[in-house]
């Protein structure tokens, strides 16, 4: 795991010493809007638009889909020529606190609220270098504890703390 | 007289020890429910529910009223200072209420919240003593053409409460539409891009889109901003009284937020988070600091706190004369009634005018409960910041994936908000706002429901969007309003031109 | 077992007769969890609130209700089925999971007969045909007679929901074409006929009772086999001479698999408890009608639900994944 971890901070390094203009990285979200609205284009479509007496299934999803196309090739020449620096991204934290919600999904009804929230709070720390492994351990035992009197205990919800133990 | 004959005999009622304890239990459970990001008022008054079979229904109905707008108060703090709304109704507050908070103004942003939560509140509780009857008429007068109408007039409000560019905002609208879409169609039961899987039949959850795009997004965003502890910048703890002038801004704003939140919360379906979206989107074209809107005006979180608050007192006109519940929380007030054999309709307020004026009371005292509790607590919440963010955002993150898993009880909505959380802080790369899209999903499987079933009943004659009169007048008035926005846009931007070309 | 408990096994043994004896009372150390196939606040999910709170507080058995909706009770059902069949996960079934989706989708996750203990049936409520009073229809033959000259519009509470399939029996039966209207629920459906855009409605009996005594709306007839003590006076469609019953029944199922003997407790308690008097009080309220069945009536009658309403489905064509 910590190999990994240092992988994407020298990653991390890597891209905050290049700084792009914004122009390339905005035109990308607008290409990807684009992606998408084409993508409802072509399924409204498959579902079939009706008339305009009796609206299809497709219909809303043609129309939204055809008017968000525009405004997407609209934003990607605003963007072109946008010359300011672009936002860092930050990988490292992406990765970490997509992986953390992965964990959290596929641990609470398998091995309960409790063990669930632990891994989750070690796996969202990791970008943190300032915690140290005691202080993550430590952090994610309190924060278990906590969710289990608080959710489980004080609002009753139908969790299992502790499950297949 | 007939009102503050009602209304003085529903004080006595509120103001019985029980009452006044249910209802002090109610406010405290909600505010704090409400800090909880992704854990609305549903999941408390479901807790609470199995209590009140042993109530009296005054009681049951004031308590989970409290739970209900307590939950709005408590909502708004997360949101300003973290930037991660408890519930989706104070996305808005995010955009004006998190700069603040960076500022060091966290303390007078809040202390804002409650004082427009408080005024919307009894504004709301005003139009509710005054007006139940007579929009509750209104409502009825609501078909099909009608509510397509003001969702049209919603949409062209929601574009301007973008603070970026003006064309990635009705994009965003537009793009929030679009996924709207997903689910099955309502009117003729097939699935569209479902990709097969059951849970997304029914459409993705508003709370998993908030809690994505601004929770997870934001988390993502602010551990590396706050790794060098710039979230707890300058922070001034005594500080949180606003000063004369500000007070004064604030008042308007209060006013016209109030009025346009009780109109919507009245409207069953589209809520608070569309009332607080368009009382912000016409506040940013009235006041004067709009130039300031988004970078931590006062009046940017006194208007969509005051709307909110509003709208959820308004909310019990439908619920409760109409027996048509606006949110999930809303059926959960008739489920509580029904416990009782009461049965929400058109003779509720008179075969159980004590209920009704015994809630409506209750929202008085139920906000000044909520003040009296939340102006100590400012300054606790504000040393909240003082934790270091290292332990501070495991925590968060924990608390949306519980809050989120406790919608349906089911992990394939943190699966989805993990989807939108990653599309959210792409989303902050490419510098497109969350907001607007957040009002458009909202507004979009609505606007399309509408308008199919007007055609329905009309047969296809879409002449009875324009001939009908409610929808006619909205129609005419939406598309002013466009017409005044992209006009003035215009003339704006040949300004900036000509300043440009004497400049060189 | 408490002085409270054992009132209510001899009451409940009175009111079986002929069922094998079992005890009712606590059947497991561990909380009970109750899948509820819709959000809190529904008649549904107060059934199974006021089941959870009878079961602990008369019989000493924890239990917990858990609301998983979505995809028309089909989540809540593959949840249930995938679960273990001893006894701590149950759910409060209705047509929607185990009568219409078997037929409505293509490809379901679950067998809802293989891939369940059917238990025990817990009532069903009547829905009924209503129209605007103001439209000079005063009965049926009226109705039938403007649907064929005029056509006519109804609103239902969803496509594929059980109003839907009603309206879709109720033209095959009239031999009329109706416009069908869907909506989310039958609340915003009600608030649309009252605004006048629509013209008649299919909805439960009780929830309409204001609107009937007002004359606010005019129920023409029942989709019930008998006539309703709520309303006594308004006909069946089967009296009227038109086979139309379609009921919006609940009952409550387990995975498959469960132990006789469990099965056997949980069906003699939850007897007892829809025999209580205040459950009585509280389920004739909401228009609900409890007729004691064995489980392996119950699991029947669920079958029997399948095959009768599925020429309707198909004709309603829903067309679902």
């Amino acid at each position: 795991m910590p190999s990994v971890i240092s992988v994407f901070q020298r990653l991390q390094q890597a891209e905050d010493t290049a700084r792009p203009p914004h122009a390339w990285l905005g035109a990308l979200g607008g290409v990807a809007l684009l992606a998408l609205s084409v993508l409802f284009i072509w399924g409204g479509i498959e579902l079939g638009v009706g008339s305009p007496r009796r609206l299809g299934t497709g219909a809303f999803p043609v129309l939204t889909g055809i008017a968000l196309a525009l405004l997407s090739l609209a934003v990607i020449v605003m963007d072109l020529r946008d010359t300011s620096d672009a936002e860092r991204p930050d990988w490292l934290a992406f990765a970490a606190i997509g992986a953390a919600l992965m964990v959290f999904a596929s641990s609470v009804e398998r091995i309960g609220l409790a063990p669930g929230v632990f891994l989750t709070v070690i796996i969202a720390s990791l970008p943190d270098p300032s915690l140290p492994w005691r202080g993550k351990l430590l952090l994610g035992g309190i924060v278990a504890l906590g969710c289990w009197g608080l959710f489980i205990g004080a609002l009753g919800l139908p969790f299992d703390a502790f499950k297949g133990f | 007289m007939e009102i503050i004959a009602g209304f003085s005999h529903g004080l006595m009622v509120a103001l019985q020890p029980e009452n006044l304890l249910y209802c002090f239990i109610g406010v405290t459970l909600g505010t704090f429910i409400g800090v909880l990001p992704g854990i609305g008022s549903m999941a408390a008054i479901a807790m609470i529910l199995p209590l009140t079979f042993y109530l009296e229904p005054t009681s049951a109905l004031v308590m989970i009223a409290g739970v209900y707008y307590g939950a709005e108060y408590g909502g708004s703090i997360a949101s300003i200072l973290m930037n991660i709304p408890g519930t989706p109704s104070s996305s808005i507050t995010c955009i004006d209420g998190y700069p603040m908070a960076r500022q060091g103004r966290a303390g007078v942003a809040l202390f804002a919240s409650a004082i427009a939560s408080f005024g919307g509140g009894m504004i709301g509780m005003v139009v509710m003593a005054v007006l139940a009857p007579v929009l509750a008429q209104l409502a009825l007068n609501f078909g099909p053409t009608e509510y397509f109408a003001v969702i049209l007039l919603g949409l062209v409000a929601a574009s301007a409460v973008s603070n970026g560019s003006p064309v990635k905002g009705v994009a965003m609208v537009v793009a929030g539409l679009m996924l709207g879409t997903i689910g099955v169609d309502i009117t003729t039961g097939a699935e569209r891009f479902t990709m097969g899987i059951p849970e997304l039949r029914d459409g993705v959850s508003l709370v998993i889109v908030a809690m994505g795009l601004f929770g997870v997004g934001e988390l993502i965003v602010s551990i590396k901003a706050n790794a060098s502890g710039a979230h707890q910048n300058r922070i001034d703890y005594a500080q949180f009284y606003p000063t004369r002038a500000e007070w004064k801004a604030m008042v308007a704003p209060i006013l016209r937020g109030g009025g346009i939140g009780s109109f919507f919360g009245a409207l069953p379906g589209t809520g608070q988070t569309v009332a607080s979206a368009v009382a912000y989107a016409v506040e940013k074209k009235l006041s004067p600091a709009r130039a300031r809107f988004g970078q931590g005006a006062v009046e940017g979180v006194a208007v969509p706190e005051s709307a909110n608050n509003s709208a959820t007192q308004t909310a019990f006109i439908p619920t409760l004369t109409l027996g048509v519940p606006g949110s999930a929380s809303m059926a959960l007030v008739i489920g509580a009634l029904m416990i009782h054999g009461i049965v929400p309709g058109p003779r509720l307020l008179v075969d159980h005018s004590d209920l009704f004026w015994g809630l409506v009371a209750s929202f008085l005292i139920g906000n000044i409960l909520l003040l009296i509790l939340n102006i100590p607590l400012i300054g606790l919440w504000v040393r909240l910041l003082q934790i270091p963010y290292k332990y501070l955002y495991p925590t968060i993150i924990v608390l949306i994936c519980v809050g989120v898993y406790s919608i349906n009880n089911n992990v394939f909505d943190v699966w989805l908000t993990l989807a939108f959380g990653w599309a959210g802080y792409l989303m902050r790369l490419f510098r497109f706002e969350p907001a607007p899209l957040l009002i458009g999903f909202v507004l979009g499987p609505m606007m399309e429901e509408q308008l199919r079933r007007a055609m329905l009943l009309s047969r296809g004659d879409a002449g009875v969007f324009l001939t009908r009169p409610i929808s006619g007048v909205l129609i005419v008035l939406t598309v002013v309003l466009l017409v005044w926005s992209i006009l003035s846009a215009l003339r704006a931007k040949r300004r900036v031109r000509a300043a440009m070309r004497s400049a060189e | 077992m408490s002085f409270r408990a054992a009132t209510a096994l001899t009451l409940a043994a009175a009111l079986m007769g002929s069922t094998a004896l079992a005890e009712p009372g606590a059947w497991s150390d561990e909380p009970v969890r109750i899948v509820v196939t819709f959000p809190p606040g529904g008649t549904s999910d107060l059934i199974a609130r006021i089941l959870a709170q009878y079961f602990e507080s008369e019989f000493g058995q924890r239990a917990v209700v858990d609301n998983r909706p979505g995809a028309g009770g089909t989540v809540a059902a593959d949840y249930v089925a995938q679960q273990d069949p001893d006894g701590t996960t149950l759910i409060l079934g209705n047509n929607a999971p185990f009568t219409i989706a078997p037929t409505q989708f293509d490809s379901l996750p679950y067998d809802p007969m293989a891939g369940f203990t059917h238990i025990a049936y817990l009532g069903a409520s009547t829905p009924a045909l209503y129209v605007q009073p103001t439209m000079g229809i005063a009965t049926l033959d009226d109705f039938i007679a403007y649907a064929n000259e005029n056509g006519i519009t109804y609103g239902s509470s969803g496509v594929g929901s059980i109003t839907h399939i009603l309206g879709q029996a109720v033209d095959s039966a009239l031999g009329i074409e109706q416009i069908h209207v869907p909506y989310q629920g039958s609340a915003p459906a009600i608030q649309d006929f009252r605004a006048g855009v629509l013209e008649s409605y299919y909805d439960m009996l009780a929830q309409n009772r204001d609107l009937i005594n007002d004359g606010e709306t005019l129920p023409l007839a029942l989709a019930a086999p008998a006539r309703s003590p709520l309303f006594p006076q308004i006909p069946t469609f089967r009296e009227l001479g038109y086979d139309v019953v379609i009921e919006n029944w609940t009952g409550l199922s387990g995975p498959a698999g469960m132990d006789p003997e469990t099965v056997q407790t949980i069906h003699d308690t939850v007897e007892a408890i829809m025999a209580m008097q205040p459950v009585v009080d509280q389920l004739a309220q909401w228009g609900i009608t409890h007729t004691a069945m064995t489980s392996e009536e119950f699991t029947g009658f669920v079958g029997g639900t399948i095959e009768t309403w599925r020429p309707l489905i198909l004709s309603a064509n829903v067309n679902g994944g």
